[in-house]
């Protein structure tokens, strides 16, 4: 839409407005029904060594100039646990949806992670619409960043293209003193309604070398349009047992992945029996249960056979589903893998140095 | 006579601290107390009942006379459930178990008092050496939302599960910085969840408190001991403090 600048002080000065604010908003949702609510405002800030996307108490918590944070910004739409809806027991029409969001504001998300709410967007909004989900998406406003800083793991560029742009409202570039604005969407421009900006005087070309300034060490070693014929034709590689025989099977690959959102759901009731709540939780398909049915086959019991369907729902399920890779590229599996088996670049990298 | 179920809570070798855990529920406890008749319970009531249809351990057996008393309220209860690391794996008392012989153990802790015939001790069990289980809550202490969860299953008749995956889920829910990041060895990645890993989440390691999930990965811990420079020997002694034998733990669920 357009592209403007607004220095850092000015941007944090705004986001502590908006933050505190008590006006009527202007801006997306229908849950707002002219009530004066304050932005929830999301940004990235530091936990011990690492970074965390958590509610700011003031803007000058902000770090926008971070690797990755631990877990990716989906826990805001998808969150860990939620009560889907509330009932009776025994009584069926009793059963009410639980769903009051209100606005909300992420400061700082990298292009990845963008891409991978893109994913997410359309996995639960097409076919069976997650209300849950889709309410917070549309009462949210996404302020991406080109990332600033150097994460090892990270491969975005091997992977993802422009599809970040469809999720992002605003997009940041920093830029000495200043951040380039460019607002992509109705919302972002009604989110910035009141900011300081200004007219933008750098040249497209110094912002296209800020944003493209930060180079990744790795990426996936084959074209990743060939990877999922790669995969179909590698079902019984050793890759699978090998790494298999590493993974401790503890999911933290899955919890920290952006583009993962597998779900449990369970019916909890209360001590007293009279009241109860359908909770939704995040599940994981590395874990030993998560394929256990009901009379007792686990239809992935090996640590092989979960592995390997992991790897295939990013490099293929996904991408034959959504026409995009199904990772992003972020690298927090990598990072976060205590036996350093989980990247993907190392799974595939394997593969093709152990040809069958 | 109320029809409510009976519920009695027993302990032996321990540090209470697990029935601590219920007495603490609070708000919840009296909410249970409509639910229940507790009938034995020596850290908030008096009072004593001839049957029980949940009885729940604390402790692990130390002594001769125990297991008579173990037995015997096992014959007066439908149900029985260890609760508390004690009563699962016989916890931490187990430790003297690896010390050549009781004499020693007893004169290092009562050193001239040790003859006295009340301090008589032989090595620890844990509960299930002695009777039948029908349910393990493990835990040092015991996690008291999911104690209440336990019992709310067991009142509405289903088997309750327990979590079956590794502590690094409630460390990676939290955003707890890895302590492997710091070479930190840290038993999470085999010891089954559900504590809210509040040892990482303080910097401290998990040493398996609640025992290991049901099928733990040993291999792999091997090779992330090698290369840190760890033996196998050092990492059994941080299974041993709370009992944990991550060979047979498969069995207890």
């Amino acid at each position: 839409m357009e592209i403007l600048k607004i220095s850092k002080e000015d941007f944090n000065s705004f986001i502590d407005e908006k933050r505190t604010a008590s006006a009527p908003l202007e801006g997306p949702g229908d849950s707002i029904s002219g009530h004066a609510e304050k932005w929830k405002t999301i940004g990235v800030v530091k936990k011990g060594a690492n970074f965390v996307f958590a509610e700011l108490n003031s803007a000058a918590e902000l770090c926008l100039d971070y690797d990755v944070t631990v877990l990716p910004p989906k826990k805001y739409f998808l969150p860990p646990k939620e009560t889907l809806l509330k009932f009776i027991p025994k009584k069926a029409e009793s059963y009410a949806a639980v769903n009051h969001p209100g606005p909300i504001a992420l400061i700082g998300v990298h292009h990845y992670d963008l891409a991978a709410i893109h994913l997410m967007d359309r996995a639960f909004s097409e076919g069976e619409r997650d209300e849950h989900y889709m309410k917070r998406r549309e009462n949210s406003v996404l302020i991406g960043i080109y990332p600033t800083k150097h994460y090892k793991y990270r491969f975005s560029s091997s992977v993802i293209r422009g599809q970040f742009r469809k999720a992002a409202d605003i997009m940041l570039v920093a830029m000495n003193g200043f951040f380039v604005v460019e607002i992509l969407t109705e919302k972002g421009k009604n989110y910035l309604q009141g900011a300081e900006l200004q007219e933008n005087d750098f040249s497209l070309a110094d912002i296209e070398a800020a944003a493209n300034k930060i180079k990744d060490d790795q990426k996936i070693p084959l074209p990743i349009e060939l990877v999922p014929e790669f995969l179909e034709k590698n079902h019984d590689h050793s890759a699978w047992d090998y790494f298999g025989g590493k993974c401790f099977s503890c999911a933290s690959c899955v919890l920290v992945c952006p583009t993962c959102y597998c779900f449990d759901v369970r019916d909890e009731v209360d001590l007293t029996l009279e009241a109860g709540k359908r909770v939704r939780t995040w599940d994981s398909c590395m874990l030993e249960d998560f394929a256990l049915t009901g009379e007792g086959f686990n239809f992935r019991a090996g640590r092989g056979a979960r592995f390997r369907h992991r790897i295939y729902r990013k490099g293929k399920h996904l991408f034959e589903k959504y026409g995009y890779f199904g990772c992003v590229g972020c690298g927090r599996c990598a990072g976060s893998c205590t036996a350093g088996i989980a990247g993907p670049v190392k799974v595939l990298k394997y593969m093709l140095e152990h040809k069958q | 006579m109320s029809s409510k179920p009976k519920v009695a809570f027993f302990d032996f070798a321990c540090c209470e601290g697990c029935q601590l855990q219920v007495a603490n529920l609070e708000e919840e406890i009296l909410v249970l107390a409509q639910m229940v008749d507790v009938v034995e319970f020596r850290e908030v009531m008096t009072g004593a009942a001839p049957a029980y249809d949940i009885a729940f351990i604390e402790g692990s057996i130390t002594r001769r006379a125990d297991e008579n008393r173990l037995k015997d309220i096992r014959n007066r209860s439908k149900l029985l459930v260890a609760y508390g690391q004690c009563a699962v794996s016989g916890g931490i008392n187990k430790l003297k178990n690896r010390r050549p012989g009781m004499d020693e153990v007893k004169k290092e802790v009562y050193g001239d008092s040790a003859g006295m015939p009340h301090l008589d001790t032989y090595p620890t069990k844990a509960i299930d050496e002695i009777v039948a289980v029908d349910f393990y809550i493990p835990g040092c202490p015991v996690n008291r939302e999911e104690f209440l969860w336990v019992v709310k299953e067991l009142l509405l008749g289903k088997t309750p599960r327990l979590p079956n995956y590794p502590v690094c889920v409630n460390c990676k829910l939290q955003e707890n910085a890895c302590l492997f990041d710091f070479s930190i060895i840290c038993l999470g990645p085999l010891a089954r969840a559900g504590c809210g890993a509040v040892c990482p989440a303080n910097g401290v390691a998990c040493c398996a408190c609640r025992g290991t999930v049901d099928n733990p990965n040993k291999n792999a811990m091997h090779e992330i001991l090698l290369k840190y420079n760890y033996t196998v020997e050092e990492i059994k002694k941080k299974f041993d403090i709370f009992a944990v034998d991550p060979e047979v733990q498969s069995g207890k669920k």
